[in-house]
């Protein structure tokens, strides 16, 4: 065996073996985003900052939040974050938690008028949300006259009304009331 | 004995009359049960007693078909500006109700109906008169002679009862009597919902046929400003419905109201249906060339209404005079004449056009003359400070708001008396006064006593 092969087989087994140190350590990176992802997507996380308590505790008290018959609960980013695509939700994920992070701790908190914010929940509450846990909401509705009409417009794609311009307190059970405190 | 039977037979008449008087409806002993809640159920149960008028409205309107009963358009949420539990039935439960009912309620069923209305002119009718220092001036300050107990009395009888208030809660969250009830289309409610669907459709019935007929805009576009029904009773189409309009058919679906429904189109008909390939719209606005209630009329150039998106951003505005078609003006009379060209031929609809619209440019050149002479009178301080006292103002005034727009609306929409006897035969006489008070004004240099 020459110098120039035992090299070539070195050099070989060195890249081989950068793949997959790479792709251990990818692993091991991803999995710890996918863990930090999880870990800051729920009520526990998000009520880390007080600011955010009125918000949980009406939480609670809603049918996402756990108070219903099988106590299914939808987590804060089921709803606060949009769900069409993965790099969508993750760049909101990142824009919102600097945004949070940075008010929380450079920002007038007194100031924030939480009930004018309100008129805006759609910009901050998303349909592809909703959707992806109602996804069956179109078919379901369609035999019963009530919610058919209700819904036909917006399934139809005739109104640009978001999901919560209609439903107003959904996820967040007199959530007024609550901010008032 | 004799007299005797016969007070008795008349105290069961008289008995027998008075309870029938006060039976408005067949309701009283309702029992329903085709798909309501528990708690939807018992409102109508129990309001066909307490209100048995609402109860006979909803039972015969497309709402009751569909089971949309009185809890889902007048439950609120607790948190809701308007929330109250004044009702008996449901104190202290977790249901809250409200007399008022926004518009915000309606679009969650019919949300194009409420998007289309708000962009046009009707949105705009309580916000404008807010914004004006002048009109609350005149309703509180002038009519109202400022008086501590009695200045509201002008609007809540007369301007808002077509135009709208913005809607007060007392303590109790019932709406104060300054500022409710009316009819106002523009109505603007605690939740900031702006508009009234039952202006058109009144209460509770939410009829599509009454809502055709002329009638729904008459009690709002008549007298001496704007005599629009007056107008319609004028013109050939008003003839016509007059003679036979009770019996054509109102309640085709939206989009397929055609000409063989009606042989003559009433207020709704040009302003708002599908016909042919236009499409049904709730902006009253949106097939007018011109403004013609303005001192000088332009055409509408300015898309859409801003009026409700400004109140969205907290501020209260006039909202935009020259909102109309979004394409412009000539797209809004392309889109008018489609509905005429249904029952009429292109030359006739073209001619007609052309003459109304020379009508309305004579007009401006009156109000262009009227208003360089009260301007001048102005800048010289030849004006009085009470406006509502000056003689030159008042003409002014009247040759706009009232002459100028009979002779304005009536040539656009056929109504030859009114376009000529209420209209420019008015402003003619009206420009020959002014210019006397304006010639001696300016010689004498002073106000005439």
């Amino acid at each position: 065996m020459s110098c120039n092969t035992e090299k070539k087989i070195k050099s070989l087994w060195f890249i081989i073996g950068i793949f997959v140190l790479g792709g251990i350590i990818g692993l091991l990176f991803s999995f710890g985003v996918a863990v930090g992802v999880e870990k800051t997507s729920g009520d526990k996380f998000c009520t880390m900052c007080h600011t955010m308590q009125p918000m949980a505790n009406s939480y609670y008290r809603d049918a996402h939040g756990g108070n219903n018959i099988n106590g299914v609960r939808a987590k804060c980013v089921d709803c606060h974050l949009p769900h069409d695509s993965l790099a969508n939700y993750l760049f909101e994920k990142a824009k919102t938690g600097l945004h949070d992070v940075r008010v929380q701790n450079f920002g007038d908190l007194e100031s924030i008028d939480w009930e004018d914010k309100r008129k805006h929940a759609k910009r901050f509450v998303f349909d592809s949300g909703c959707m992806n846990c109602h996804a069956n909401l179109q078919n379901a509705t369609s035999s019963n006259t009530k919610a058919f009409i209700a819904h036909k417009e917006y399934f139809e794609k005739r109104t640009d009304k978001k999901c919560v311009e209609c439903h107003k307190n959904v996820g967040h059970h007199i959530l007024g009331d609550y901010i008032k405190k | 004995m004799l007299k005797r039977m016969l007070f008795i037979f008349l105290s069961f008449g008289v008995i027998a009359f008075a309870a029938n008087v006060g039976d408005l409806t067949n309701v009283k002993t309702l029992k329903v049960d085709r798909g309501l809640t528990e708690a939807g159920k018992s409102c109508v149960e129990c309001h066909a007693k307490l209100t048995p008028g609402h109860v006979n409205d909803w039972k015969e309107s497309r709402h009751g078909h569909v089971g949309v009963s009185c809890i889902d358009c007048h439950s609120v949420k607790k948190d809701s500006p308007m929330a109250a539990q004044n009702c008996e039935g449901i104190k202290g439960t977790e249901i809250f109700v409200s007399s008022l009912v926004s518009p915000k309620t309606c679009e969650r069923c019919h949300p194009n109906e409420v998007k289309e209305f708000q962009q046009s002119g009707h949105a705009r009718a309580a916000l404008q008169i807010q914004a004006k220092e002048g009109m609350i001036s005149l309703m509180e300050y002038f009519e109202g002679r400022n008086h501590p107990d009695l200045k509201h009395s002008p609007e809540a009888t007369g301007c808002m009862q077509c135009h709208g208030s913005i809607i007060k809660l007392g303590k109790d969250k019932r709406p104060t009597a300054e500022t409710w009830p009316n009819y106002g289309i523009g109505n603007v409610y605690p939740d900031g919902g702006v508009g009234n669907c039952k202006s058109c459709h009144s209460g509770h019935k939410f009829s599509i046929e009454e809502a055709r007929k002329p009638a729904a805009c008459a009690s709002c576009h008549l007298g001496p400003d704007h005599p629009d029904i007056e107008i319609y009773n004028n013109s050939m189409h008003g003839h016509i419905f007059n003679s036979e309009g009770s019996t054509w058919k109102y309640d085709s679906a939206p989009d397929a109201w055609e000409p063989g429904d009606y042989r003559a189109p009433t207020c709704a008909t040009c302003h708002m249906s599908g016909i042919g390939n236009l499409k049904t719209t709730h902006n009253v606005s949106k097939r007018l060339k011109w403004n013609v209630w303005m001192p000088i009329s332009k055409t509408r150039e300015g898309g859409y209404e801003t009026a409700v998106k400004d109140f969205e951003n907290g501020k209260i505005t006039k909202g935009n005079a020259l909102a109309g078609n979004p394409d412009g003006s000539a797209v809004a009379r392309t889109e008018m004449e489609q509905v005429c060209v249904s029952c009429h031929t292109t030359t006739h609809t073209k001619n007609f056009f052309n003459m109304a619209d020379k009508h309305v440019e004579l007009y401006n050149t009156y109000a262009t003359d009227a208003k360089k002479m009260i301007d001048e009178l102005t800048k010289k301080g030849l004006m009085h400070k009470d406006k509502w006292s000056d003689k030159a103002f008042k003409i002014w005034y009247h040759l706009w708001h009232h002459e100028g727009r009979r002779m304005r609306q009536g040539a656009l929409m056929g109504a030859p008396d009114y376009a000529h006897w209420h209209g420019v035969f008015e402003v003619q006489q009206d420009i020959r006064e002014l210019k006397i008070i304006y010639e001696k004004r300016i010689k004498s240099g002073k106000i005439e006593e």
